[in-house]
């Protein structure tokens, strides 16, 4: 009924206003009969060990996300309610309970104590468990965590909320990329991503936007994923919990459960939010006048000096007359509104979740903008007493408007709104756009006439079925499927171009396909009640293919028409790729426990992929893992203050085979072309031993609860030692090969977690707190003698790669200071040998060796990404109708090397300055720690990797606060609705840091590089305001 | 129990899909490393992609290594102009690397090794041309090479398995100019001798084999050698002197009579001619004080040379035409001339200067200068002006051939680099003449030694 008013009123203009409307459609639509012969109910809650009252329980309606509670004295009160319908009691520490309304009015309902039994369940590899009997490491974030965001993709709501889970930031930017890593990074080959299973099928995590590639910042393919849509998120972190996902799971996996429909009456839930997000800070830079002096003195500072660039201090030329705050000119308060609605209910035969969301988020960039439709049907059947069948499926619609702010080109907004000289006049006196001066974009040119869109629609559905085929032997196949579909364009006009009718665009559609099945059977059995045996045996594949079409042009006819129609020049024909991988897995899990006391659990994964060398393909990666509840022991039990205990131990292998799909056939590739010939060239060097990287890890884990669980602590200890390092070991150019990929070295993580979960108030006033802290320890414990050259691989531009330290350490020279006089280098310290002396204005360069020659053997490393711990902090709150959380996440003991400073402090390509040059060295005898400008400095200055641009990054963020309020119910219940509730959110509200950039949640590549401030996306401060009807 | 059964067997059945799927995975838009040279096109390709390497050698660095540490060329450009014209040559300039070369000879090698392959059994004309250009182009490389480094590796075989030595160490420069000349002579003996069309001079000839030949024979001192290769370049008829009114035309259109070889380049595939020449503002090079003072008067190439309209002038109008205003610095599509008939003519001359056969030297310079207006020189007017009758023709080949990536080598080859470039950056040590391993170079292998000026 409800169903078919609903196809019959929504057109699929996916836009907020329409869902909006089909909200209130749905209301007319209901039959008044709905509301027909409902009865109130009441009662009070009980503790079922200790009989008195419990405050504060929530009572909701099967499948509800909100409900009533209970007051002072343990007194509930339901109204409208009908029979037969549930209604659940829960509370923390508590079991649930579910009560069948029959003809009754008044009810007591006995909660049982989790000190008890602890019955909640999480989702692991294959299956279900109880939390209890877990032997393995395991951290979930439940629907209410994901309630108290406003966060539009479910990686940034774990950023602090999962010990060991480690959250940065490649870009702010709406739908930009995120690195998340569970214990550390574990690949030298940047494959370091946690595999993601969405409802049991492994999704594409992995950025597949085909443009903008360079620069570093991809797009988040997990923000096609509506937060709201989620039950809960487990992060799987040891061995004993991903060795059954085998050769993907070395990096952790991310379980994804999205909910579903439950027996009950229909429950119509819609949500609305809006907001508004701004920069959280301004960097200072030189004005005009202050930064033409400075240009003056970068040349007056050359051994010759040389007249500057004609125009570029030339006050009277109108292209350079201006005084532009680039930050203000191109920064704005941006809007977003998102609407969600969904249905959810069904009957003991069909169960359905309906969800629909649409998101409108304006980026604080002019122009930037996300929009995403999403919709998802989740549906289960009981086609008989023993045959189950389901679906699962979701649609997403991304648009995203991007602007060029990351990285390092010449295009990359941020970057150049922060080093675009201020005299740069923003119009030419004929009001034209300047689009284009001395080397330099228009940032805000950029903003506005270039293009750079990515579309984006993605399925990702799957269907199961499920046999009780004996009473305890289950039989489940999956058959599951991702695709996501991209275009892209691109398009720099020729107004922001040099060259008269120059302009370049490119197109790229890019298709992702994996698709697979999975087929298990599950077994459980309790023998004599003591003995509980459960097995998982099954096997499955998986298929994928990438394909990627695109072309690049120039010279368009016009810059109105953007199609690659119009452009009279065309190439890229070499963008035309597809690509396949396939991979065949065997799988098996057995358990015991005696009694719930004792817990044993091993796991066995065979995986065979195509990525590999014949004779090397399949891989083998099982765990074993014991857990010992030591609160069940006589003595132990009787302890009134220990609530719970428990003590577990596994160790396992898992694998990681994030490569190219040929990596190890090596590689012709097509398009090396001279002139119209068709030409071909060896590029990838074949390695046909190639195999996988494989991580041993072992894990110690303790559990406590203490007076009936109002104190909950975990902690874990973990090793972890990858070895056979997939890595693209760099070759002598002799070779005529850049490169070969080889299993080389190890690497070891090693780390504790703890996290702390305690109710400090309970009553009226309820108070609760949820701590976790990570400590990460990573070191590269061996690399090949042949690769090491100078003791080292040299990682990108700034990093190192040493046996001994961690990934992500800076490498450079050691700057202590400026000369103030040419007698202060009173050693005599050469650039280079035979090279120029160091004078006043010089930076002072530790000479490590002592051989007063300042050369590349005077490097050293310079400083350290990896933080020393990390963390969140939640507090709730709540008072009657009020509920309030606070949350604070942090990072301690991390540095940045800050790229976009060395940028904004050196005066190559007449770029503007921060206003620290204001103290520069001028003259001799000058004190300052900022060496004098001199353009293009022989001495390379500015251009060395340096201690000077590394800088402490630690911080504590304000990162959330959420205050909502429910509308009493019996108030809502009259105008016909189950609740309404409003509510405000604060992001990134205040961080509190030394860090001298936007924002020390920073990390502008997402592999190895890691600490990097290359002049990311800033990220936005947020205040959101949303109401929530519950129909 | 049958119903029991009936979902074993439906269970099991799709357990069996399963089991089915493969695991062997060909690649889709590329070959594989070992299955790429099947079919006669294949190996045709796969030569092409030695060309394509070439392009990238060339685009910018062949006026880096052939004028930008000598005496025709200013500049106020950092980075590696400023360097090479100060003579402060560091590990790090663009110019000191040489993976480029090393990229081409590899494809080279993999051709050389897998050619042969596809033809099978007997003789086949295209099998020895293919052979014929990967060997020259190969030559071409390593003549570069040693040109610019001195001793330097030499790798003849394709790189296939992590188990070959990567780590080489640095061969004589001897070895590698025997190498070049044998390869060389078989791209002689094998190359097509012309193509006409799209291939017209773009691709490795005979000819092209005779004139680097010379041009090795010349660096080697081997004067009659060198003029018997010069011979057989200049009685092919396909290659003549173009008129003074097409002299920008071999540059500006290309594949002119006179030319031997040429890097070809399109719309698409670019160089840097305008960014090296003809940027105006802030272009790489422009032509010295002292190489327009030693333009002779009268001389018809002076404005086909450079902006003459400018007393300090900022362009270069040879590879552009005569009044080039276009400013901009958008990639070149212009071909890169490597060798033309003018620079064998005017090699075969220093040879018999060098041979002190000044009649026959002087016969073969005055035909270039009769070109370019100028009045004939005889022996006597020849020392009066310049000296000698070699300096004669270094002169001419500084002014014919100016900016063409010839002066640098020129120099070295004649003796006089250090007397002509002290004064003007103080070159002074004969170690210095070459360049400096780049640091990535030294950094992946260590076994190799940075050459002695710069250690």
């Amino acid at each position: 009924m409800i169903f078919t008013a609903y196809h019959r009123k929504f057109k699929w203009s996916a836009n907020a206003f329409s869902l909006t409307f089909l909200f209130f459609a749905l209301l007319l639509v209901i039959p008044e009969g709905a509301f027909a012969q409902q009865k109130r109910i009441s009662g009070k809650v009980i503790d079922a060990g200790t009989k008195k009252a419990i405050p504060g329980v929530s009572v909701k309606l099967a499948g509800q996300a909100a409900g009533a509670s209970t007051d002072d004295q343990g007194a509930f009160v339901l109204n409208d309610l009908s029979q037969g319908q549930s209604v659940v009691f829960s509370f923390l520490g508590y079991t649930s309970q579910t009560l069948k309304i029959d003809a009754r009015s008044t009810y007591l309902i006995e909660l049982t104590s989790l000190a008890t039994e602890i019955e909640e369940t999480v989702v692991v590899g294959y299956g279900r468990q109880k939390k209890r009997n877990l032997t393995g490491s395991v951290v979930s974030v439940g629907s209410a965590e994901i309630e108290k965001t406003t966060q539009q993709d479910p990686i940034s709501i774990l950023q602090g909320r999962a010990a060991g889970v480690q959250v940065s930031s490649n870009s702010g930017a709406p739908g930009g990329e995120m690195t998340i890593r569970v214990r550390g990074n574990s690949s030298l080959n940047s494959g370091n991503n946690p595999l993601f299973v969405v409802d049991g099928i492994p999704i594409e995590s992995n950025s597949i936007s085909a443009l903008n590639g360079t620069e570093g910042s991809g797009l988040n393919p997990l923000a096609d994923i509506n937060p709201n849509d989620i039950a809960s998120m487990e992060i799987l972190k040891d061995a004993a919990s991903t060795a059954i996902y085998g050769s993907r799971a070395a990096n952790g996996v991310v379980m994804i459960t999205t909910k579903r429909g439950a027996a009950g009456k229909p429950e119509v839930l819609l949500n609305a939010t809006t907001g508004v997000s701004t920069l959280t800070r301004k960097l200072s830079v030189l004005n005009s006048q202050q930064y033409r002096e400075a240009v003056l003195d970068s040349y007056n500072a050359l051994p010759n000096p040389e007249e500057p660039y004609y125009t570029i201090i030339d006050s009277l030329n109108p292209m350079n007359n201006g005084d532009v705050d680039w930050q203000d000119a191109l920064m704005r308060s941006a809007k977003q509104y998102k609407v969600d609605l969904s249905v959810r209910g069904g009957n003991e035969g069909t169960k359905y979740a309906w969800s629909s969301s649409y998101l409108d988020q304006d980026g604080v960039i002019l122009n930037s903008n996300y929009k995403r439709f999403t919709s998802r049907l989740n549906v289960d059947f009981n086609i008989s007493d023993r045959v189950r069948i389901g679906q699962s499926v979701s649609y997403t619609n991304a648009v995203n408007n991007r602007t060029n702010a990351g990285g390092s080109g010449n295009l990359s907004i941020i970057r150049s709104l922060l080093v675009r000289p201020p005299n740069m006049s923003m119009y030419l006196p004929d009001g034209s756009i300047n689009g284009y001066m001395i080397g330099q974009r228009n940032p805000v040119g950029m903003a506005l006439y270039a293009t750079n869109l990515n579309k984006s629609n993605r399925i990702i559905g799957s269907q199961y079925l499920e046999i009780d085929i004996l009473k305890d032997l289950k039989f489940r196949s999956n058959v599951n499927l991702d695709y996501i579909a991209m275009k892209e364009d691109e398009f720099m006009p020729s107004i922001l171009d040099y060259r008269e009718g120059y302009n370049t665009g490119a197109v790229r559609t890019s298709g992702n396909l994996t698709w697979g099945n999975e087929s298990y059977f599950t077994y459980n059995k309790s023998i004599a009640n003591a003995h509980n045996i459960g097995a998982v045996a099954g096997m499955s594949f998986q298929r994928w293919r990438y394909d990627r079409t695109g072309l690049n042009g120039s010279y368009f006819a016009s810059d109105d028409i953007r199609t690659l129609n119009g452009a009279s020049v065309i190439s890229g024909q070499d963008v035309n790729v597809a690509s396949e991988h396939a991979m065949r897995s065997y799988f098996g899990r057995l358990t015991y426990d005696y009694v719930g006391k004792y817990l044993l659990e091993f796991n066995l994964r065979a995986d065979g992929s195509s990525r590999f060398g014949s004779d090397k393909r399949f891989g083998f990666f099982p765990s074993a893992s014991a857990g010992w509840r030591f609160v069940e022991e006589n003595g132990v039990k009787d302890l009134s203050w220990l609530s719970d205990g428990k003590l577990r131990f596994s160790l396992g292998s898992t694998g990681n085979e994030a490569i190219g799909d040929y990596t190890s056939q090596g590689e012709f590739t097509l398009g090396m072309n001279y002139l119209d010939f068709s030409g071909a060239a060896p590029t990838v060097m074949p390695n046909a031993s190639l195999t996988w990287e494989t991580t041993h890890q072992y894990n110690l884990g303790l559990e406590l609860g203490f007076l009936n669980n109002r104190i909950l602590f975990s902690t874990d200890a973990y090793l972890k030692k990858t070895k056979d390092l997939l890595y693209n070991v760099p070759l002598p150019s002799t070779t005529g090969f850049e490169y070969v990929t080889r299993n080389v070295g190890s690497i070891e993580n090693k780390g504790l977690e703890f996290s702390l979960q305690t109710r400090n108030l309970q009553g009226p006033f309820t108070w609760s707190t949820n701590v976790n802290l990570s400590l990460n320890r990573n070191k590269v414990t061996s690399l090949p003698e042949d690769v090491l050259t100078n003791g080292y691989i040299q990682n990108g531009a700034f990093h190192i790669l040493q046996v001994g330290k961690p990934i992500g350490v800076f490498y450079g020279w050691q700057f202590d200071g400026v000369y103030a006089r040419d007698a202060d280098n009173v050693n005599g310290l050469t650039h280079g040998a035979n090279g120029p002396k160091f004078v006043g204005g010089d930076p002072i360069w530790r000479d490590l060796n002592g051989d007063g020659i300042i050369n590349e053997d005077d490097r050293q490393i310079i400083g350290y990404a990896e933080p020393k711990y990390f963390g969140g902090i939640s507090n709730d709150f709540s008072y009657k109708n009020f509920h309030l959380n606070v949350f604070f996440q942090y990072s301690v003991g991390n540095e940045i090397y800050s790229e976009l400073n060395h940028q904004r402090n050196s005066i190559v390509r007449y770029n503007n300055l921060s206003t620290d040059a204001l103290s520069r060295w001028r003259q001799q005898g000058d004190v300052t720690d900022f060496p004098r400008l001199i353009r293009d400095d022989p001495k390379q200055s500015d251009s060395r990797v340096q201690s000077r641009w590394v800088e402490d990054g630690s911080y504590i963020k304000l990162k959330n606060v959420n205050l909502r309020y429910s509308l009493n119910p019996d108030w809502v219940k009259r105008i016909g609705l189950r609740k309404v509730d409003a509510f405000v959110t604060g992001t990134n509200l205040i961080t509190w840091t030394k860090y001298t950039g936007f924002d020390p949640d920073v990390n502008s590549y997402s592999g190895l590089r890691v600490g990097l401030d290359e002049g990311a996306y800033p990220q936005a401060r947020t205040f959101m305001f949303g109401l929530t009807l519950g129909l | 129990m049958k119903r029991t059964f009936k979902y074993i067997f439906g269970s099991a059945l799709m357990l069996l899909m399963i089991s089915c799927s493969d695991l062997d995975k060909e690649p889709i838009s590329n070959f594989s490393g070992q299955g790429f040279y099947k079919k006669p096109s294949d190996a045709q390709a796969g030569v092409t992609g030695i060309y394509n390497s070439m392009q990238s050698t060339f685009r910018l660095n062949f006026a880096y290594w052939g004028e930008g540490r000598a005496d025709n060329v200013t500049t106020k450009h950092s980075g590696d102009p400023l360097a090479l014209q100060t003579n402060a040559l560091t590990p790090i300039i663009t110019s000191a690397r040489w993976d480029n070369f090393y990229t081409l000879i590899s494809r080279a090698n993999y051709a050389i090794k897998y050619t042969p392959g596809v033809f099978g059994e007997g003789e086949s004309q295209l099998k020895n041309e293919l052979l014929g250009q990967a060997h020259g182009l190969r030559a071409i490389a390593y003549f570069y090479l040693t040109r610019i480094w001195g001793d330097v590796p030499l790798v003849t075989e394709p790189y296939e398995s992590v188990d070959q030595n990567v780590f080489v160490d640095k061969n004589s420069a001897q070895e590698v100019l025997a190498k070049v000349e044998e390869d060389l002579l078989f791209a002689a003996e094998n190359s097509s001798k012309s193509y006409s069309g799209a291939k017209n001079r773009v691709i490795f000839t005979k000819g092209t084999a005779y004139a680097f030949l010379t041009q090795l024979y010349m660096w080697q001192k081997k004067y009659d050698k060198a003029i018997e290769m010069a011979d057989k370049v200049m009685s092919d008829s396909q290659y003549s002197l173009v008129a003074m009114n097409d002299w920008n035309d071999i540059f500006v259109k290309g594949v002119s009579t006179e030319s031997i070889f040429e890097v070809g380049y399109n719309e698409v595939q670019t160089n840097a001619l305008r960014i090296l020449y003809a940027l105006g503002s802030d272009s790489d090079y422009v032509p010295s004080a002292r190489f327009i003072a030693s333009i002779e008067t009268g001389d018809l190439r002076k404005p086909r040379i450079y902006d003459v309209t400018e007393a300090q002038p900022r362009k270069i109008w040879k590879f552009f035409g005569q009044g080039f205003k276009d400013e901009s610095p958008e990639p070149s599509s212009n071909n890169i001339v490597l060798t033309r008939l003018a620079d064998i003519i005017l090699l075969k001359a220093e040879a018999h200067a060098n041979l002190n056969q000044p009649t026959e030297a002087l016969d073969l310079l005055n035909r270039i200068r009769r070109r370019a207006g100028l009045a004939v020189l005889d022996e006597a007017a020849a020392i009066s002006q310049y000296k000698s009758v070699a300096d004669a023709i270094l002169h001419e080949r500084s002014v014919e051939l100016c900016f063409e990536g010839h002066r640098w080598f020129d120099l070295v080859r004649t003796g006089k680099a250090i007397s002509t470039m002290k004064p003007i950056n103080g070159l002074s040590n004969e170690g210095n003449l070459l360049w400096p391993l780049h640091e990535s170079i030294r950094l992946r292998n260590p076994n190799l030694k940075q050459n002695e000026f710069y250690n």
